[in-house]
């Protein structure tokens, strides 16, 4: 269900009255769980299986892990008796694996795997294959479906004697190999809780309905942000005041997010897709312009989807985290990355950079951790070289600027507006890698902005000036000027504008792009 | 909460913008209605680039408010498929008659224009035109799956169900909205009079972005003169082999009764012509089954006690396809209208 369509406001009229009427009761969080499984269900129903096995087994392990102690080994029952669980279900699995029907094979043998690591847990009582059991559950579901067939297919054609078979073979009972929509996201926001209880950053969620709510809550289940135990499960724990400013603030959210959709992002994907799906026949300053348009569009795109999970989490009192903060007013890559997609950069910061050795190891581990860190950040975006390559510059990127950063010259001396555009010029190149369609289109495109003429790009006026008028905005709100924005006149009128603006020249329902990691 | 704009109304704010969203979107069509330049005049017929411009329609039958005035209504035949607007079943029934058909309709849609944009027909007399094309295969019933069909945001979104139609829930609540909401009607007939019937957005991408006004612009695709007014028998390869579909399963012929109680529940004087399909297109065995269909649906039309003409069916020559007739078949017709007592009593005198 996409928040800019019909069935999501029918959906939020019948949501929101009746967990308001249920704020008395113990039943508001399990109908929040209801109507996110609802929510996310309406895409492909079976799907929902993978959230709900996702959370149960997250949910086990940390609950195991709680009876693992830190530092002595104990004589647990539970342990025990997860132990007899675990090793019968892993020799059911094995059985079915060896000479079960062949479309549940594969399947029962990954689950063999998984049972084994807990059985082995449960009898060793430690934390960490816990955790490990996790991690290897997590990424299994997220390798399979995101990047099984991409490994397959450069392993094929790498090695032609393997012979590997499509990944969608494995998949049971014939189910279609289809990625589901923000897996991404739930996983990583599952796995942040079991690793979080590991290092005993978060206590454990004994609720389960709670734990579930919080894995698959329906504003940020699709296109997070992602969000962490600590922020938003106690969130959870009584029914939130609800004010009027709740409503007004979530308005204001949700109105900013779906003009940034509807209005800009959806309008700007007409002139860079019509570019991009045949960069060939483009000249250079209209490949460059589609280059700048797409880093907008995207901007706009998923910025425009935090901003209305915000809003529609505002509604019924809850605060999600912020996800973009004016990304393209940076002043280095460093910057940038505190500013885009902040609770991905975070969750990469904290889960992978910082267990990597951060920056606590010399300039050169630094870098290789950087390196690795948004590496693998480019692949979370997707199965293909184009995405590691988009990755690997921004490392350099963050690299070089933060040595630049480094020089007294470049701190103090070059103009703020030169490294913004700086910035900007980078993170649009980057865009390239990001928005072409295979490799080879985004070395066509690189060559050909350096190469090919420039003719007139052919952008709408009305296009340039939208874009032009936000990133004025953006300057504003971060001047002396602010005031200015904070007036009931500035206010209204931008209200209006962008409510009759969407009435009268939406351009269609186009799903979000960050769905599709 | 951190916010990252200064976007952030309260209460008393909100409350403003929405008098003044609330004003424009109910004002601007009303005043455009002053502005917009729309001469109609004798014979004159929805153009045929603007049959899914709603507004404009509503905006016609607001026009209409001579009482004396019979509205003729009903799909291509109404309208006149292959021929000029002086051409057409109103315009040989003569000055009472007004040409209210679209291009396009089926009963299914007739239903869905006349109950969201035809509220000005009240207290009228209105000749209604059935025509059993669509009754010739589970297709044209909107039985079978089909990818798409022509003003799918007329017909019903949710209930009753119909199989040829796809459009997901959003679409459809979509078309839900945009019938209720005038504001979305009306920039629709923008888009299609002013922007070469395309969002305004993607206009302004577009290569060629001049467009003919369709208000003023004359339809050189029809009449005697152009290579498609031509008897049906230089163009189709012979009878055809029809799959009737039986009333009582039709969702057409459903549609339509529903469509006769909603004109008469508002106070119009109905009159249906049944017909006249193109017999001779019809091959010799699958005539029965036509009969059947036909005198069902005048048996029906007795019982509700509703005036009809069930015509005799045209020569042959006079037939550009399996419904449509020809200019000459559309004058013939009117004269056999007339001729016919029941059409008589209903019309009542004649103006001289």
């Amino acid at each position: 269900m996409l928040f800019h369509t019909w069935p999501f406001l029918i959906f939020l009229l019948v949501v929101l009255p009746v967990f308001f009427a249920l704020r008395k009761t113990r039943l508001w969080i399990p109908w929040l769980m209801a109507a996110s499984y609802f929510f996310y269900g309406w895409w492909k129903p079976y799907y929902l299986f993978l959230v709900l096995y996702s959370t149960t087994l997250d949910y086990c392990l940390v609950a195991l892990m709680d009876h693992c102690p830190r530092k002595t080994p104990t004589d647990d029952r539970v342990l025990r008796v997860a132990f007899g669980v675990c090793t019968v279900a892993m020799l059911g699995c094995v059985s079915l694996a060896v000479a079960g029907p062949n479309q549940l094979r594969p399947t029962a043998m990954v689950f063999s795997l998984i049972l084994a690591l807990m059985a082995a847990g449960a009898l060793f009582g430690n934390r960490r294959i816990w955790l490990v059991v996790s991690v290897v559950n997590n990424l299994l579901l997220l390798l399979f479906f995101k990047y099984a067939r991409f490994v397959v297919e450069n392993l094929n054609a790498a090695f032609p004697a393997l012979h590997l078979s499509d990944p969608s073979t494995l998949m049971p009972w014939g189910w279609s190999y289809v990625l589901p929509v923000g897996i991404s996201f739930f996983t990583f926001q599952s796995l942040s809780y079991t690793i979080d209880f590991y290092r005993g950053l978060v206590p454990r969620e004994r609720n389960f309905l709670r734990f579930a709510t919080f894995v698959c809550f329906f504003p940020q289940l699709m296109a997070g942000p992602i969000e962490r135990a600590k922020h938003l499960l106690p969130q959870f724990q009584q029914f939130p005041a609800i004010r009027l400013q709740n409503f007004t603030d979530g308005a204001s959210l949700f109105l900013v997010g779906l003009f940034k959709k509807l209005a800009l992002a959806n309008y700007l994907a007409l002139y860079v897709d019509r570019v991009y799906d045949n960069p060939q026949a483009a000249d250079a300053a209209t490949l460059v312009l589609a280059t700048v348009a797409f880093g907008w569009q995207i901007f706009f795109d998923f910025s425009g989807y935090t901003d209305m999970a915000r809003g529609v989490a505002k509604l019924m009192g809850f605060n999600l985290i912020l996800n973009f903060n004016n990304p393209y007013l940076a002043t280095g890559l460093g910057d940038f990355w505190r500013r885009w997609h902040i609770s991905l950069s975070s969750w990469f910061r904290d889960y992978v950079y910082i267990p990597l050795g951060g920056n606590q190891r010399g300039a050169f581990n630094t870098y290789r951790n950087l390196f690795i860190a948004f590496l693998i950040s480019g692949v979370w975006h997707g199965a293909a070289w184009t995405f590691a390559i988009w990755g690997a510059l921004h490392a350099i990127g963050v690299m070089v600027t933060r040595e630049l950063e480094r020089s007294a010259f470049y701190r103090e001396r070059v103009p703020k507006l030169a490294k913004q555009l700086g910035v900007f010029a980078f993170v649009s190149f980057a865009w390239i890698f990001f928005r072409a369609a295979t490799l080879s289109d985004a070395l066509l495109i690189v060559r050909r902005i350096f190469t090919a003429a420039w003719h007139d790009p052919q952008a709408p006026l009305l296009m340039l000036g939208l874009v032009g008028a936000v990133w004025l905005y953006q300057f504003v709100y971060e001047s002396r000027l602010r005031d200015v924005l904070r007036t009931g006149f500035v206010r209204i009128g931008l209200a209006v504008f962008m409510v009759l603006w969407m009435c009268l020249l939406s351009s269609g329902g186009k799903a979000f792009i960050y769905f599709q990691f | 909460m951190p916010f990252v704009n200064e976007f952030r109304l309260n209460v008393r704010q909100w409350a403003a913008a929405l008098v003044v969203v609330a004003l424009a979107l109910t004002l601007t069509p009303r005043v455009w209605k002053r502005l917009e330049k729309f001469d109609t005049g004798p014979d004159y017929r929805i153009p045929y680039a603007l049959s899914k411009d709603y507004w404009l329609y509503e905006r016609r039958l607001e026009q209409l408010t001579d009482t004396d005035q019979i509205i003729v209504f009903g799909d291509s035949v109404i309208w006149g498929e292959y021929v000029l607007p002086d051409g057409t079943l109103s315009h040989f029934l003569g000055d009472r008659f007004v040409n209210a058909g679209v291009n396009g309709l089926f009963p299914l849609a007739e239903e869905g224009l006349i109950r969201n944009y035809g509220t000005a027909l009240r207290g009228r007399k209105i000749l209604l035109h059935f025509n059993l094309l669509w009754l010739t295969s589970p297709k044209a019933d909107l039985q079978a799956a089909q990818d798409e069909f022509n003003h799918a945001r007329l017909v019903p979104q949710f209930f009753p169900r119909i199989p040829a139609y796809s459009a997901d829930a959003s679409e459809r609540l979509g078309a839900v909205v945009e019938r209720n909401v005038q504001f979305l009607s009306w920039v629709n007939h923008i888009q299609d009079v002013y922007f070469g019937q395309k969002d305004i957005l993607r206009w302004t991408l577009a290569d060629n972005r001049a467009v003919r006004n369709p208000l003023f612009t004359v339809d050189s695709k029809r009449g005697p003169a152009s290579r498609r007014h031509r008897p049906w028998t230089e163009t189709s390869e012979g009878p055809v082999q029809f799959e009737w579909v039986p009333l009582d399963r039709s969702l057409q012929w459903q549609s339509f009764q529903r469509l006769v109680a909603l004109l008469r529940r508002r106070g119009n004087d109905v009159c249906t012509v049944v017909g006249p399909f193109n017999e001779h297109m019809i091959a010799e065995k699958n005539r029965a089954a036509y009969r059947t269909l036909r005198d069902g649906v005048a048996a029906w039309l007795s019982e509700q006690r509703l005036p009809h003409v069930v015509p005799d069916v045209l020569p042959s020559a006079l037939y550009a396809d399996a419904s449509h007739p020809l200019t000459d078949g559309y004058e013939l017709l009117a004269r056999r209208l007339h001729e016919s007592a029941a059409f008589a009593v209903w019309r009542g005198p004649t103006r001289n």
